[in-house]
């Protein structure tokens, strides 16, 4: 970091500290926030985070399954329930081309997976995920088993004495708990956070914090703001042209004037008008920009270029046999571009978050599950590759968050709603091919109750308790993005200092 | 926690702010005397009541909360019957009906190809047909506002299999828009595409033997989002806390373990209970099952003991599931919450997105006693909520808190309205409005998930209004996409009309009739007056007039030598301009 550089940082920090102190009763918080963001962001190179929201709350227990004796038994015995079971079929077991679409019959077995260190077990994948294990294997993608939100370290023995999160089970809050540490009303989430502490490394905070799928809390910051931007780039308010009902003034009067100003008083008006400045400001940046995305390593060329058509970013549905257009891949293929064009955005930290939503699978889970995890396997070997091939593999580093995981029990075709859930963490700076946190002991359910005595860590309908807290999941990427101030950590994940470890050991 | 949002509210400052307020609404209450012809002729001279609006624009304002938007024939009407009056006619008048016009655009669509059907963007017609073309303007937009609520979703794989099925709760809604809310929470709970989108539908009891437990889907969002809420509340809404402050919470897990075994054994209709139509196999299905309502199935109903909220329903010897039913929907109906709950976001969909604590336990004791005794009569619910001083209070429009940002399909329908759309086919083919970029980023019936397009606590992080710790929904789906997206879209809508094209048409469907506008290209400052007059009831600030009028001046009509066609086409751009301007200023976005 050059003399002036340091300067530069200062005189942010500077400013930063005296347009946040009118903020009135977050100042003190905010100020100490910024103060530690400029201590951190003392770096010249790049790097991202991009979360995988999986919208739903995810069936982790057909995402990553033991496959030793004991747990393969009691899932079998707690999964095999009719009319529509869930239960995926014993690793080695061949597709029966004959079986209804999606049904563990038609899709196999799962898919082994050796782990550097598998805890005395063995494990495996749902057979749709072959791209995660190859990913896996080649030790890129790491699996950190049972994270969920937590207040302090929680055992089956202290649940009715220990702080737990609040409204537990309810999707909305459970999303806002993962992403902001608080149910739904929380405003400000650790991606935006973290955008906070490491906006002075971008010269243009405008694209710090970016959102290809609609807002998320995650990554509202107390100042940075999140950017939403289509699976196509930005669309430029007005149109393409130059008049605007045969005027020239009229165009200009929408774009400069009326659609990005308030003339009102209004609160309300207000936002919408800034909310529409931004829209217009932005646009012509990332436009002018981005990379096409028929161009390699984005996309792949064509006459017509449609992301639909692009056979980078089609995958096979396996419910139909057929090829289509993958909309996650296409967020991604967003992400990537926007990472082009880092420079010329002004961005050397970034947070972006891209979603895949229908987890929510109370019933049809089966076929449900089979074509959500076609896409998020084929859209993470998509995201990867292209990483790789733009010189970035070590600077981006992607993780999944889902609302909860679910219920170990059957309701016959799906399952409802639970607690922690697996997650993957993929990247050229994750160190993957292992576990990271100790893999759940599944049981049985008890006759008479809902409750599973048979397994430390399962609560009622099997759902678990988690062993790794959300705040240390989030915490070990923060310290690979660049925040490793104790201070500065705790600002960001509030229940951190209550547990030993705060750094999971995943990220290089 | 939930966030509270009963919280002071910024007053409107006294002097610069109060001179502003006061110029606005002069010009406003300035401008009611000219009015649209109107063309409600032929109905008996009604007595004149009390609350007939001082002006025009008091009634356009009155009807932006009770309709899709004020056309002139409608402020006619309210101006001549007053506002109790005009809610009254509405009571009256016939519902739209959407199953039947879905059914008779199958019909058709069949009588060309025996093989066709209607499908989703039926749904969607009928649903214009009744919000752009429909005379029980009242029902359907409480009907709209009630669908945000009781939320199912044509974008959700299984229901979208229906078209049918949700053409007829739209119905379903539109009864309860002026029925008995324990009404329509029963006809809510048992449509087959409720069973479907929150998977109640072949949902089967508990099988204690191989562990098998009842699905918690419906047991879970009923409370949650359709009667009672997370949170015990007082009847201004907010929140109740225990000695500690915490909130103190309706339910728990084990509730909705209880409630989870009265959703069990629900399924399709038909002449019998069979496990085969349980199933819904193909050998077993009633032509009508995707509206009738679900019936229960014994066999596969808990008899087991069902305890939840204050109730508890005990081990049946025969399996009972409309007496269970009827338990479980008499508790939650029974539940203080429901008023308040229900109450406060009818406000926040029709008139305002922070009513003040005063404004909720107004409207929440109207739902617990309509003043018969009767709980739950939405007709009084309704009343409350559109003729309570906090909503008519003029002096509302110079509060800088006050109002709700109007969302994009409202937007798009007051356009419609103030300019007498009219659909050359007579269905208003007006189709799917999903995407963000595109189009509206948003489409009646097909929100993403059953938690609506935005959540009633939305606080948007950053921003003028969550700095005053104000709720605004609508910023849930506003940012930088969608803002650009409507403005283009809107643009198409204005200047081409909007819709598919019938066969052999050869422009879309639904045409926006700007001869009004047109009229007065050549008079720009009574042009921008109209214009404001129609879409935003006089409101427009006049340093917004100026700058719109401005740029209709920057076209010129031509003179001289110029063919009349030439003359045409720059007064229609001009007409173009104001509009289109206006509606994406964010003074009009608003509604206040």
């Amino acid at each position: 970091m050059s003399h002036i550089a340091k300067h530069a940082d200062r005189r942010e920090f500077l400013r930063r500290a005296a347009a946040l102190s009118s903020l009135g009763a977050a100042s003190p918080f905010a100020i100490n926030l910024a103060a530690l963001g400029a201590a951190s962001a003392q770096t010249t190179d790049y790097k991202a985070l991009v979360c995988v929201f999986l919208y739903g709350g995810n069936d982790s227990f057909n995402m990553v399954l033991p496959t030793d004796t004991a747990s393969w038994d009691a899932y079998v015995a707690v999964r095999n329930q009719a009319p529509d079971p869930i239960q995926l079929l014993a690793a080695g077991m061949a597709p029966d081309p004959n079986a209804a679409a999606g049904s563990p019959l038609r899709l196999g077995g799962v898919l082994p997976i050796t782990p550097a260190d598998a805890q005395g077990r063995s494990f495996a994948l749902h057979p749709m995920l072959g791209a995660v294990r190859d990913l896996f294997a080649a030790g890129r993608l790491a699996i950190v088993p049972n994270v969920g939100p937590l207040v302090e370290p929680l055992t089956k023995a202290n649940f009715n004495s220990a702080r737990k999160p609040a409204k537990l089970y309810s999707h909305n809050d459970q999303q806002s708990t993962w992403q902001a540490f608080a149910p739904e009303g929380a405003r400000v989430g650790w991606g935006g956070k973290l955008g906070d502490l490491m906006a002075s490394a971008n010269s243009n905070t405008m694209f710090t914090s970016i959102s290809t799928s609609g807002s998320a809390v995650w990554l509202a910051g107390q100042r940075v703001l999140q950017y939403q931007v289509t699976s196509n780039g930005a669309i430029r308010l007005g149109g393409s042209g130059a008049t605007l009902f045969g005027s020239t003034v009229a165009m200009d009067t929408l774009r400069n004037t009326i659609a990005r100003s308030s003339r009102s008083p209004h609160l309300m008006t207000q936002d919408q008008a800034a909310v529409t400045a931004r829209s217009i400001d932005a646009e012509t940046l990332v436009s002018a920009n981005l990379p096409a995305p028929g161009t390699a390593p984005w996309g792949t060329p064509a006459a017509n270029y449609s992301q639909n058509n692009d056979p980078l970013l089609r995958y096979t549905n396996p419910l139909t046999g057929a090829q289509a257009g993958n909309g996650l891949a296409q967020q991604f293929q967003a992400v990537a571009r926007m990472m082009a064009a880092r420079a010329a955005l002004g961005a050397g930290r970034q947070v972006f978050m891209v979603s895949l939503g229908g987890f929510d699978t109370h019933d049809g889970q089966n076929r449900s599950h089979a074509d959500l995890y076609a896409r998020l396997g084929h859209a993470l070997a998509y995201f990867d590759k292209t990483i790789a091939d733009m010189g970035l593999a070590s600077s981006v580093t992607t993780f999944t968050a889902s609302d909860f995981g679910r219920t170990f029990t059957s309701n016959g075709d799906g399952t409802d709603h639970g607690w922690g859930s697996h997650h993957f963490v993929m990247g050229g700076a994750v160190k993957g091919g292992a576990l990271y946190g100790p893999f759940p002991v599944l049981g049985v359910k008890n006759a008479n109750n809902n409750n599973f005595d048979s397994s430390p860590d399962q609560l009622g309908n099997g759902a678990l308790l988690p062993s790794t807290s959300v705040d240390q999941y989030g915490a070990t990427l923060a310290q690979w993005f660049g925040v490793s101030d104790s201070t500065a950590l705790a600002t960001v994940f509030p229940n951190l200092s209550n547990f030993g470890s705060r750094n999971l050991g995943f990220m290089v | 926690m939930h966030e509270h949002h009963e919280l002071e509210r910024p007053r409107a400052p006294a002097g610069a702010l109060r001179r502003w307020f006061a110029a606005v609404l002069t010009a406003a209450l300035a401008a009611c005397g000219s009015g649209g012809g109107g063309d409600s002729g032929g109905s008996p001279t009604p007595q004149p009541t009390a609350d007939i609006p001082a002006s025009r624009a008091e009634a356009a304002r009155f009807l932006t909360q009770a309709t899709f938007g004020p056309s002139q024939a409608d402020i006619d009407r309210v101006m001549q019957l007053g506002l109790t009056g005009w809610i009254d006619e509405q009571f009256q008048q016939p519902a739209t009906q959407h199953r039947t016009a879905w059914e008779a655009a199958d019909a058709a669509a069949k009588a060309v190809d025996p093989m066709a059907s209607a499908g989703n963007n039926d749904v969607l017609y009928a649903f214009y047909q009744g919000a752009v073309g429909g005379r029980d303007q009242l029902r359907q937009r409480v009907a709209y506002s009630l669908s945000q609520i009781l939320v199912i979703s044509m974008v959700d794989g299984n229901v979208g299999q229906y078209p049918r099925g949700t053409a007829s709760y739209l119905d379903v809604l539109g009864d309860g828009a002026f029925g008995n809310y324990r009404n329509l929470l029963e006809n809510v709970s048992k449509h087959p595409m409720m069973g479907l989108y929150l998977t109640s539908l072949r949902n089967r009891k508990e099988d204690p033997r191989s562990g098998r437990v009842p699905d918690e889907n419906y047991a879970r969002e009923v409370m949650q989002l359709f009667s009672i809420g997370l949170y015990e509340l007082n009847n201004d809404g907010s929140i109740k806390t225990d000695a500690d402050g915490k909130p103190l919470e309706t339910y728990d897990a084990a509730d909705i373990a209880g409630l989870a075994k009265v959703f069990t054994g629900w399924s399709w209709a038909g002449p019998d209970q069979s496990d085969a139509r349980f199933n819904g196999n193909s050998s077993a299905r009633d032509a009508d099952r995707e509206w009738k309502p679900m019936q229960g199935y014994a066999q596969f109903h808990s008899t087991s003991d069902k305890a939840f909220l204050t109730a508890t329903i005990a081990a049946q010897t025969t399996a009972d599931p409309d007496a269970s039913l009827k338990v479980a929907l008499d508790t939650l109906f029974a539940h203080p919450n429901v008023g308040p709950f229900i109450g406060k976001q009818l406000i926040q969909r029709l008139v305002t997105s922070n009513p003040s604590g005063a404004y909720v336990a107004r409207v929440a004791a109207a739902f617990n006693d309509n003043g018969a005794g009767v709980r739950g009569d939405m007709k009084a619910v309704v009343k409350a909520v559109l003729l309570d001083p906090e909503a008519r209070d003029a002096g509302k429009l110079g509060d800088t808190a006050f109002g709700k940002l109007r969302e994009p399909v409202l937007r798009m329908t007051a356009l419609l309205r103030a300019y007498g759309a009219t659909s050359d086919s007579g269905r208003f083919l007006i189709g799917s409005s999903d995407d963000f970029g595109t189009s509206l980023g948003q489409t009646p019936m097909r929100s993403p998930t059953v938690f609506n397009f935005y959540r009633p606590g939305f606080v948007a992080p950053n921003t003028a209004t969550g700095n005053a710790n104000l709720a605004v929904p609508e910023l849930q789906i506003t940012h930088e996409t969608s803002v650009a997206g409507y403005a283009n879209f809107i643009r198409g809508v204005l200047q081409n009309g909007v819709g598919a094209r019938a066969a052999g048409a050869t422009r879309n469907d639904v045409q926006p009739d700007l001869s009004p506008a047109i009229v007065l290209a050549d008079k720009p400052a009574e042009l921008v007056a109209d214009v404001d007059q129609r879409l935003a009831y006089g409101t427009l600030p006049a340093e917004l007039k100026t700058a719109i009028e401005a740029a209709v001046n920057s076209v010129a009509i031509p003179g001289g030598s110029a063919t009349q066609a030439q003359i045409d086409a720059a007064k229609r751009n001009r007409a173009l301009i104001a509009i289109y301007l206006a509606l994406v200023s964010p003074e009009f976005i608003l509604q206040r």
